[in-house]
């Protein structure tokens, strides 16, 4: 029993990390780049990013590269950098749940993150009064402040000694008991002792008065707290009371550039406040608008600085909770000595709309970065800073007349927000935040070999479904059909070596013996008087020794010299050329006898022959030689593969011309072989790769020793159903393979891990038959024959792996489901808080009916301006209204159409809330949508006298293929349905506590069977026979057993010990779910063998159905299988494969952008060597930010059956010594550690 | 005696060090507020799970985040009479 493996363990890999920003902050961290160009800091999850902003001469091509990204294996929460006086680069900050500051550098020579300090403050983990929820830093880099949400408060100064090593001191507190925090930022005092001000409410009296009159009483102070650099302490300096609704923070610049102080943001206004200067207010402007809450007050969510040291002059781009931007400025009266320190006056104009920013940069070059909360992050291009005044005079306000005693009311301001004005869109960061529903399914079987990824993203009227593909996107040039004639083979030449271009292309068919010359200019066209050889097909074409063109075909060699002059060499009698290959100066061919010919080419062109002409051990199917290298004019060896499933090594040096030097045995016939020179990551030199393509689809990489011309370090992969064909490639300036089976796939260097990559190139139609460079003026990519076709592309961006193509969304989706027969999704959407377009509509007919008599129409066409008006809503988001619901429900066709096929708006404050076809038992012929909603829901905040919320069940016939929806009926409900699927030919419902099971009628559901299964709210059903897996919002997993009619009961049988909030599940056999919760765990849960096997007996007669409950639940209790903290919140979670004939996998994807995968372990041994490696790599570096790992993977439950891949990858990345050590440790080589890791990935997933 | 005196002095550094940490007479509306206050800091904290809600009540970050800090002031109302 003893080798019996009881516990199934997975191995945890993130395909793509969360993509939504935490923190972000500009620094200047690389080491000899001006001051100017600004780098981007960023956190996002557990990871953190360097990325470069690159801009092309004329900046017309602007693009975020990421130099640099590394997961820290924490919680991070916020980021800062600053300059220490009197060292060359910033210095990043990162706070996290680790209970520690970490200071850390980019080390360009590395390219990684250098750690410099690591002071412990507190516990670990995200608690009330550890400091870390707030980070600041002083403007003059002297010091760092870290906050909690209440009660403690921590200094660190910060210090360049004489040996330029950076010292940090020890923390200085400034604890105030019962205190909460609601921001924090630091003053620019110049360079006097720096402070930091917060916003602070203390609550101690309140809590005390039972009266509740103290409570009513409370103020928000705003506190300064000075560091008395010289006494080495933080002292309380002044605090005054400031409005109530303050949120937010921000230093204005100090000593020669300001008068320093504070902006205190509130709701509907902002102050500027300091104890040495009087205040000042203006109201934040509201949007104008028939469908816009005159009444409706803005906060201020992010917003930054420009300071111009050289002009001393400022201003402040701040952001609204709308999106809106809006410059503020200030005017400063002269004091007694004629300097400019006194505020008077504050003028705010709006400038432009922007996504809503998580955090917003503004970078010297000229961009500002908008971190975004929801979508991609955006970087816009700053084409006019706002300065002329004259500009939509109605857009600008002042601060004067308005008191700044927030207890006195002011008149609000309002303006019309519009499409970008001083402002461009210059780069999109691909992001897929919020995530709120995945599913991956194979909606084209005929074409495609891999699923698809569909994704459910965005918020409000940026939302989208995401088809997602596994691949690089191309640039179609020009595909123009060849006719007839079905081409297999392709060669772009050169005409001289030293041509920048290429000036031939020959395109040769082996169905009908001929090749076709195109000659490549401007345009490309046939070329009829080409000293090629037109009426064979070509086996090889090459430019050799840089002026002669070789030609192989299958009855000779056919050589043209520079002069015009053309050399023959005839194949031996009877005998013909299967296979050739050559470089600048070698050229070896197969015959057909399985006899090799070698050539050797002088400096003339002229080709001399081998006279030997050593036989194979079987028929020559494929030949490679290797690549000249650069200074030398010999390559060391070919690689010949035979159709006995082998491949040869020989040397081809001249003077051991043709001598074997290994064998090595495959699987299949090799039908491609190519030898290419590709960097290697590891130690930076170039190294000979040989690639070997299988006629069984397989593709093999291996290493060729350069001494001794063994083959070593094979990966597999396996590509597609038809034989693999290699093509050596270039792709951005490195060595790179086209491999073409059923798919076409490109193996390069990946630009920012270094490793070596495969991945697949995402194409319309046909597979590609051969493939090669192209490199003309215009263009600079490949050319491949696509089925019957030339398709000439390139590769816009090799960086992603994930090709993305989008529907636009009307509102926020909320879940979605396939139809079971045609490739048709059905999405519900529905956003909270926002006016649904019924009311919007009725607002405006209103508004212009008004508006009509004032002044009649201008002749404008009502369909354009119905257009623009879209795009405008689309740019501003939708109006928004306490209590209100917009939703609707939508059909989308991905594939062919890739757009919404039908679009059904709920009424009567309703919101679609979760959907399922359903195919009735007695309704066969016909597929139905059964989707559940809420009416009149107040979500997180009740409103006075509001409707208590009722649920409704709607039902669609699904006709005309699935593009049409048409409602049926719908059956109302006492609370809102989040969850229906369908189970046995009927429809399964929960409806808070209760699991019911209906059936279709004419006017409505009607109910077969009910059973009240969990404690609080059902949010999701799985099922799968007579069983259901039913989740509770709160109480983690029931599983409930149906016994049929007559007895038509529910009954739930197994319950969990744990209350996991869940979020998503899924069954992975009958009698196992997988699930994530709302604190970002995953886990597996599983029946017991008792209690599944009285669950599965006949009829209530048995024991399950009698058994009492136990603790109050039901009889028996789940076993937990594995537990793995993701950090990320789980929103789908699906056992599928992710590659063709892929092993089985479980899927997930979580809300802030995260997909990953639990790859189940097949051996044992793999589950002992990876739970090894991950502890050896664990100890060897731990986490940057100074989480424990595996404290961090076990947040809340201690990590169980789950090997962290991510940390297991990191191997990869470590120095030559490291490496070895952890290889010697599990006694195996560092190329075969590394070859494991990185199979574990590829075999499954990408 | 003296041994009574330092436990109940360690207990009172303890319970000014660590909020929360409870004395005999700990009442349920000190218990259920400090739990409040406690979930209320870790729902802002974790920044999924303030994403999360935000989506869910279809408003901003920031907004999701004062609601919480201000629920901290008073999460379950006034502390109830107490009778002398």
């Amino acid at each position: 029993m003893a080798n019996v493996q009881t516990t199934q363990a997975f191995y945890s890999l993130t395909l793509s990390p969360p993509s939504a920003p935490t923190a972000a902050c500009t620094t200047n961290s690389i080491p000899g780049l001006k001051n100017q160009d600004q780098q981007i800091f960023e956190a996002r999850g557990s990871s953190i990013y360097l990325h470069y902003i690159r801009e092309n001469q004329d900046k017309t091509e602007v693009k975020m590269e990421t130099v640099c990204s590394q997961d820290c294996f924490g919680i991070i929460r916020g980021v800062t950098s600053f300059r220490i006086p009197g060292t060359a680069t910033d210095q990043l900050v990162i706070s996290s749940d680790s209970g520690r500051i970490a200071l850390v550098n980019y080390d360009a020579t590395k390219k990684s993150f250098k750690r410099i300090h690591l002071e412990t403050f507190g516990k670990s983990g995200i608690r009330r009064t550890v400091p870390g929820q707030y980070l600041a830093s002083d403007p003059r880099g002297r010091c760092v402040m870290l906050a909690s949400a209440e009660k403690n408060k921590v200094v660190y100064i910060v210090n360049r000694n004489a040996e330029a090593n950076i010292v940090i001191s020890s923390p200085h507190e400034a604890n105030s008991w019962a205190n909460l925090c609601f921001a924090i930022c630091a003053l620019d005092t110049g360079w006097e002792h720096p402070v930091f001000a917060a916003l602070e409410v203390e609550y101690a009296d309140a809590e005390s008065d039972p009266s509740g009159a103290m409570y009513v009483a409370r103020e928000k102070q705003l506190v300064y707290y000075t560091v008395d650099l010289g006494l080495n302490h933080v002292v309380k300096s002044w605090s005054d009371a400031v409005d109530y609704t303050a949120n937010m923070l921000f230093g204005v610049p100090g000593g020669q550039d300001g008068p320093s102080g504070v902006l205190v943001c509130a709701e509907g206004r902002i102050y500027y406040r300091h104890d040495k200067a009087e205040p000042l207010c203006i109201p934040i402007p509201r949007r104008k608008g028939a469908t816009e809450d005159p009444e409706r007050k803005r906060i201020i969510v992010a917003g930054c600085l420009h300071l111009s040291k050289a002009r001393h002059e400022f201003f402040f781009l701040l952001q609204t909770e709308d999106g809106d931007l809006f410059k503020l400025t200030m005017e400063l009266g002269e004091d007694a000595q004629g300097r400019k320190t006194t505020p008077v006056r504050m003028v705010m104009k709006y400038y432009d709309t922007f996504p809503v920013a998580k955090t917003m940069l503004l970078i010297r070059k000229g961009y500002i970065y908008i971190a975004a909360e929801n979508g991609n992050s955006k970087l816009y291009h700053v084409n006019d800073l706002a300065d002329n005044l004259d500009f939509e005079p109605e857009n600008l306000f002042s601060s004067d007349d308005v008191s700044a005693d927030p207890a006195e009311d002011y008149t609000p301001t309002y303006f019309t927000p519009r499409q970008l004005e001083f402002t461009s869109l210059a780069a999109d960061v691909p992001g897929l935040h919020p995530l709120m529903r995945t599913r991956v399914e194979n909606l084209a079987p005929e074409r495609e070999d891999a699923p698809q990824i569909y994704a459910l993203q965005g918020t409000g009227a940026n939302s989208v479904l995401k088809t997602l593909r596994h691949g690089l996107e191309i640039q179609e040039i020009v595909s123009s059909p060849l006719g007839e004639m079905p081409y297999d083979a392709v060669f772009a030449l050169k005409h001289r070596a030293s041509d920048s271009f290429h000036s031939y292309l020959l395109l040769s068919t082996a169905y009908s013996d001929r090749t076709t010359v195109l000659s490549i200019g401007d345009e490309v066209e046939t070329m009829e008087d080409s000293p090629f050889m037109t009426a064979r097909a070509t086996v090889e074409a090459r430019l050799m020794a840089s002026t002669t063109l070789v030609q192989v075909h299958a009855r000779g060699v056919h050589s043209i010299l520079e002069s015009g002059a053309v050399n023959d060499w005839p194949a031996p009698e009877h005998r013909t050329i299967v296979a050739a290959s050559a470089n600048d100066r070698q050229l070896l061919l197969g015959l057909s006898s399985s006899e090799l010919a070698f050539f050797f080419m002088d400096d003339n062109g002229v080709l001399s022959q081998l006279e030997e002409m050593p036989e194979m051990s079987g028929k020559v199917t494929c030949l490679g030689v290797g690549q000249t290298p650069v200074g030398q004019q010999q390559a060391k060896f070919a690689v010949v593969g035979c159709d006995d499933n082998t491949i040869r090594v020989l040397s081809i040096e001249l003077d051991t011309p043709l001598e074997a030097r290994s064998v090595q045995a495959l699987s299949a016939v090799p039908t491609s072989i190519r030898v290419v020179s590709q960097t290697d990551p590891a130690s930076g030199t170039n190294v000979s790769y040989v690639h070997i393509g299988l006629a069984s689809g397989l593709y093999l990489r291996a290493v060729i020793d350069d001494v001794t011309g063994e083959l070593g370090e094979v990966r597999t992969k396996f590509l597609g159903a038809r034989p693999t064909r290699l093509f050596p490639v270039e792709v951005e300036g490195q060595q790179g393979i086209v491999a073409c089976s059923s798919r076409p796939w490109l193996g390069y260097n990946h630009p920012n891990s270094g490793l070596y990559t495969l991945t697949p190139l995402v194409t319309d139609g046909a597979p590609f038959v051969a493939a090669c460079p192209f490199v003309t003026e215009q263009v600079s990519g490949l050319c491949a024959v696509q089925g019957d076709s030339l398709l000439i592309f390139s590769l816009p961006n090799i960086d992603g792996r994930l090709a993305s193509q989008e529907v636009a969304l009307r509102y926020t989706p909320r879940n979605m489901s396939r139809n079971l027969w045609y490739p048709i999704w059905y999405v519900v959407e529905a956003d909270g808080n926002t006016l649904s377009q019924g009311t919007k509509k009725g607002l405006l007919t209103a508004g212009a009916a008004k508006a009509d008599e004032n002044e009649n129409m201008n002749g404008i066409e009502a369909s354009e301006q119905d257009e623009d008006a879209l795009a405008l809503e689309k740019h501003l988001g939708y109006s928004r209204a306490k209590g209100h619901w917009a939703s609707c429900i939508q059909a989308i066709d991905p594939l062919t159409e890739r757009k919404v096929t039908a679009t059904i708006e709920l009424e009567e404050n309703e919101a679609a809330l979760c959907c399922a076809v359903v195919n009735f038992e007695s309704k066969k012929e016909e597929l139905f949508l059964a989707v559940g909603t809420g009416q009149h829901m107040t979500p997180g905040s009740k409103l006075p006298g509001a409707e208590k919320p009722k649920g409704f069940v709607h039902m669609y016939r699904l006709t005309n293929d699935g593009k049409k929806m048409e409602l049926v009926h719908r059956t109302q409900f006492a609370y809102p349905i989040y969850a229906v699927t369908p189970f046995q030919g009927r429809v399964a419902i929960g409806v808070k506590t209760e699991l019911l099971i209906y059936d279709i009628g004419l006017k409505a559901l009607l109910r077969k069977s009910r059973g009240i299964i969990v404690p609080n709210q059902i949010v999701a059903i799985e099922t799968k026979g007579l069983r259901l897996a039913v989740a509770d919002v709160s109480e983690s997993v029931t599983f409930v057993v149906f016994k049929p009619s007559p007895h038509n009961r529910l009954i739930g049988f197994v319950d969990d010990s744990i209350a996991r909030w869940s979020t998503a599940i899924t069954l992975l056999d009958y009698e196992t779910v997988a699930g994530g919760d709302k604190f970002g765990n995953l886990w597996v849960l599983r029946v017991p063998e008792q209690a599944s096997r009285e669950a599965d007996e006949e009829g209530v007669g048995g024991y399950i159905a009698n058994e009492r409950g136990y603790l109050g639940g039901a009889p028996y209790r789940l076993e937990l299988r594995s537990h793995f903290f993701a950090q990320d919140i789980p929103t789908a979670i699906q056992r599928t494969s992710l590659v063709a004939g892929g092993q089985e996998l479980l899927f997930w994807s979580g809300l802030e952008g995260t997909m990953g995968i639990l790859i189940p372990f097949v051996a044992r041994e793999d589950v002992e060597f990876f739970s090894q490696l991950e502890g050896l790599v664990r100890a060897e570096e731990a986490p940057l930010a100074g989480r424990d790992h595996l404290m961090y993977r076990g947040y809340y439950v201690p990590v169980k059956g789950v090997v962290d891949g991510d940390l297991c990858e990191r191997f990869l990345r470590l120095g030559v010594d490291a490496k070895g050590r952890i290889a010697g440790e599990v006694e195996r080589g560092v190329g075969e550690v590394e070859r494991k890791v990185l199979e574990m990935r590829s075999r499954v997933a990408f | 005696m003296a041994d009574k005196l330092r436990t109940q002095q360690q207990l009172e550094a303890l319970q000014n060090k660590y909020i929360g940490t409870g004395h005999a007479d700990t009442t349920k509306h000190e218990w259920t507020s400090n739990i409040a206050r406690d979930s209320y800091a870790s729902f802002q904290g974790h920044p999924p799970l303030l994403h999360y809600m935000s989506v869910g009540m279809g408003q901003g970050m920031e907004r999701t985040r004062m609601h919480c800090m201000e629920s901290m002031v008073l999460p379950c109302g006034p502390a109830p009479q107490t009778e002398e």
